[in-house]
This record gives C-alpha cells, sequence and structure tokens, in this order.
C-alpha cells in the first residue's frame, strides 16, 4: 500500500485518490452478500483502506455483485451501474457473476455478466471469504495504477454490443441509450455475444 | 488585517471542518473495535470526488448548492473567530438566525430538482427536524439577549469574558441544558440522523450528487459542523481570546457529541419532534422565564 507515499500524490492526485476512496455499491443479488457485513464491520474493517459502503450509486466508484444475477435484477444492475460517475470500477463476486455457478442451467439467470456490463475483475469461489474482497482491493488498485481497470471506458467504447445483449435479454429497454449509439462502434471484442440468451428463450439447453 | 481575516476564517473552518470529518470517522470506529480510515480521508474523498465526471440535473441544481455552501461562507464571518470577527460591526444573531435558513433551504432548492422520491423524502424530514430544534433554540437565543442586553454574538462573548462562561452562570444553566439536549439535532447526528438516514433512505437529500457535486456538498458539511460547533461555544462556553482556544474548546464539544451519536439508535422523525418538544423546549423555557424575573 503506497497511501503515505507523498512523491505519488504530487505526481497523478486523481489516481491515488481513486485508489484510496472506493466507496462501493454493494449489490445484495445472491448469498454474497452474507460475507459483506463482516468485512465492513469491526471483524475485518475494510474502512481502513477507504472501503466503505455507499447508499446510493451516485457517490459510488466501486460496484460490487455479490452473487447470480437473474433477468430481473439484470435491469436494476444495469441501470445502478449507468448511474455511477465515471471512473466506475465494477467486480463480480462469487462464481455466479464468471459462469453461473451453481446456476448455470437455471432458466432465467445471467450466465456471464461481462456480457452485459464490464467486469473490472472477479472474485472466484463460492463462496469467497471476506479476506478475497481485500484481496481483489489490492489487485483493483494495481490495475488502477497500470491504468488496467477500464471497464467504464470499454462500456463507452462498445456500447452498441452492450446494449443489443441487454435487449437481447430484458427486451426493449425503457430508458433512453446512456451514450449515442453511433459512438458505441465495438463489436464482439469489447461485449462477447450473448449465447445464454437463446437458452434463456427458447429454454433450457443445459 | 481585517480583509485578510475575511478570506482566512472560512479556510480555517473548512480545514477544521474536515479535521472533524475526519476525527468523527475515526473516533467511531475506535468505538466500534475497528481500527479506521486515516485522518485525512476526507480529503481523499473530496479529491476523488471532483476527479470524477457527473450529470446535472439542471440549472437549480448547479445554483442551489453553490446557494447553500455561500450561506455556511457567509456565516461563518459572522461569526466571533476567537477575539477575531470579520463582519463584528454588522448584523448580529439575528442574521445568524437568517442565513442559517440559507444552508438547507439550498440543498432542498437543489436536490428538489433531482426530482428523486428519497429526496423528497429526506428534504421534508429536514424541514421537520429543523421545525422541531429552532423552537427551543430560539428560546435558548431569546434568553441570551434577554440576559445580556444585546443582539450582538460579540457582545455576548465579550460579556462572558467578563463574568465567566454563560453555561454556568446562575440563570442561563437551563438555557444552557437545553442547548446541549438540542445540540446533536442542529448537528444533525444520531439519534437525529433522520435527514441523511443512509440506511432508510439512501442519504436523503443527498441521494443525487455525484462527482464534484458531493464534494461541494461534503464542503458544506464541513463548514456546517464547524458552524454548529462555534455557535455554541461562543454562545454558552464564553467563545474564547484566541483561535486555537476556540478549536480546542469546539473539539471538546465535538467528541462529546459524537459519543452521543455512537450510543443512541436513530430516531423516527415524530419522535424526535416529540423529544425536542417537550424536554429542551420546556428547558428552554423555564430558563427563559428565569432570566426574564430574576436574571437580569
Amino acid at each position: 500500500m503506497d497511501r503515505n507515499e507523498l512523491m505519488k500524490w504530487i505526481k497523478a492526485p486523481a489516481k491515488m485518490a481513486h485508489k484510496y476512496s472506493l466507496n462501493a455499491v454493494y449489490f445484495c443479488t445472491g448469498c454474497g452478500i452474507i460475507e459483506v457485513p463482516p468485512t465492513i464491520t469491526s471483524r475485518w474493517d475494510a474502512e481502513r483502506f477507504g472501503v466503505v459502503p455507499s447508499a446510493t450509486p451516485r457517490h459510488a466508484n466501486l460496484f460490487l455483485i455479490t452473487g447470480y444475477v437473474s433477468v430481473k435484477t439484470l435491469r436494476a444492475i444495469i441501470r445502478t451501474y449507468e448511474q455511477m460517475p465515471e471512473p466506475k470500477y465494477t467486480v463480480g463476486f462469487g462464481s455466479c457473476t464468471i459462469n453461473g455457478g451453481m446456476y448455470w442451467d437455471s432458466y432465467n439467470t445471467i450466465k456471464r455478466l461481462d456480457k452485459y456490463i464490464p467486469i473490472d475483475g472477479y472474485i472466484a469461489g463460492c463462496m469467497p471469504r471476506p479476506e478475497a474482497i481485500f484481496v481483489a482491493v489490492t489487485h483493483l488498485w494495481t490495475l488502477i495504477d497500470k491504468d488496467m481497470a477500464d471497464g467504464y471506458k470499454r462500456y463507452r467504447k462498445n456500447y452498441a454490443a452492450y446494449r443489443a445483449n441487454q435487449e437481447m435479454v430484458l427486451g426493449k429497454l425503457e430508458w433512453p441509450p446512456l451514450f449515442p449509439k453511433e459512438t458505441g462502434t465495438g463489436t464482439a471484442d469489447g461485449a462477447a455475444m450473448a449465447m445464454d440468451v437463446a437458452s434463456h428463450t427458447t429454454g433450457r439447453t443445459g | 488585517m481585517r480583509v485578510l481575516w475575511f478570506i482566512l476564517s472560512p479556510l480555517i473552518a473548512l480545514a477544521v471542518g474536515l479535521f472533524f470529518l475526519g476525527l468523527s470517522r475515526r473516533i467511531m470506529a475506535r468505538i466500534h473495535w475497528r481500527y479506521g480510515p486515516p485522518l485525512y480521508q476526507p480529503l481523499i474523498d473530496i479529491l476523488r470526488q471532483f476527479t470524477q465526471k457527473s450529470v446535472s440535473h439542471g440549472r437549480l441544481f448547479d445554483i442551489g448548492i453553490v446557494l447553500s455552501l455561500a450561506g455556511s461562507i457567509v456565516l461563518i464571518e459572522f461569526l466571533p473567530f476567537g477575539g477575531v470577527c470579520p463582519m463584528s460591526s454588522s448584523g448580529g444573531m439575528l442574521v445568524i438566525l437568517y442565513v442559517m435558513l440559507l444552508m438547507p433551504l439550498g440543498v432542498a432548492l437543489s436536490g428538489g430538482e433531482a426530482a428523486n422520491p428519497n429526496t423528497s423524502i429526506g428534504i421534508s424530514r429536514n424541514l421537520i427536524l429543523a421545525m422541531g430544534y429552532e423552537l427551543p433554540l430560539l428560546l435558548v437565543l431569546l434568553a441570551l439577549m434577554t440576559r445580556y442586553e444585546t443582539i450582538s454574538i460579540v457582545e455576548i462573548v465579550s460579556a462572558q469574558r467578563e463574568a465567566g462562561p454563560a453555561f454556568v452562570s446562575f440563570p442561563l444553566v437551563l438555557s444552557g441544558v437545553a442547548y446541549l439536549l438540542i445540540l446533536p439535532a442542529v448537528l444533525g447526528v444520531r439519534p437525529f440522523e433522520v435527514v441523511q438516514a443512509p440506511q432508510e433512505i439512501a442519504s436523503g437529500p443527498v441521494a443525487e450528487y455525484g462527482g464534484p457535486y458531493l464534494a461541494l456538498v461534503t464542503i458544506q458539511h464541513a463548514l456546517s459542523l464547524f458552524i454548529g460547533t462555534s455557535l455554541f461555544v461562543n454562545l454558552l462556553w464564553g467563545g474564547a481570546s484566541n483561535p486555537v482556544v476556540l478549536i480546542l474548546k469546539m473539539l471538546v464539544v465535538f467528541v462529546l457529541v459524537l459519543f452521543v451519536n455512537a450510543s443512541f439508535p436513530r430516531l423516527r422523525v415524530e419522535q424526535a419532534v416529540r423529544y425536542l418538544w417537550r424536554w429542551p423546549s420546556l428547558a428552554a423555557l423555564a430558563g427563559l422565564i428565569l432570566v426574564a424575573t430574576i436574571g437580569r
């Protein structure tokens, strides 16, 4: 941790501030949220590192999605993500956000969250321990240092593809596009095609 | 010299307010048996918020928060700051009472523009809470004005310097008790944290602020902490002859309020008003009668 190194603050104040003031929106989708209270309270005390829960997405810059994502919650997740001010970082917590986890053959959960909003990093496991959140935060610091936590830039660049994926699952979205459609010219390299949508619409394939 | 203080006193107030914010997070952490963030964490937060991009919800959204911030800066110019008071010759307590309204009003104006239901609930709670604590506050101020026969806060401070702090002088004891009882409500901490209430209404009036707007809100919050404690110290604890002593006295008051904050759960808004209109108001009323009959 280089929070006390004055030279780094002088050289890149914004980057350092983003590293050490991570206000997190914990999206309590699944069982993963049970690991968060010990993390933020006296047992592990995430506030030491500037990680505090925030009540509204407008205040936050870290989005922690803890557990499986059903189609219904995906709508709320997208809206929450789009309301956060840039730069913003997203971390998927648990196997469910990576590949569906134990819900891999469920008819109404999302298998890969990365297709719908950009994810900067995952915490694998079912469940990951609270320590894993700290490991994730230190990894996120490294990523911010190297300008590799660029999920929000990918979202802007490939917005058309992300929006298409979102509309494939949710149907027509009732909110206007966040960015003008023509700016998001990226294709499947940024947002993988929504493959599990087929299984969602035509029934189980697993 | 006086021009210098016009610029210097809001800056010192900001530094002290930010220090209070950091200290409050630290002390709360220690009471929770945690280690807590560094003292300069509010500075990191403000830096982070200033470098984030955010959306505006309209013209009034931009103006309102600036109005609120301007209100607190003007208010600081009217407060005696340990021997110096930039606006000592004009105004007095009536101006302070009026300008104090600008702080919640600005946030209400700009938060209302965002049209978030949590914001509306927060604003209405803010006004209800203000209605609750302004009755005893006005009674306390009336008692002080009657006792010292002036409306100037500077003269109240100098009168206390001769006769000892108002808080411990006989006819004003009840008023002092009443002010102590409403101090958490004036500062907006638990058990009167009904306005922000992050767990209930998602930070209330400030729910829609992000990025630089949130930074301005944090700065305004720091200034309002300074104003709340400074007003108490100046009115009832005799102020101070130099800024360092004033800040030390404010620190004592603030830490006491923090212990109250850590010990009590949040009241519902009607419970808060019921409390504020019962014991503090009764004490303040009794204090006023005492001062008016035998205290002069």
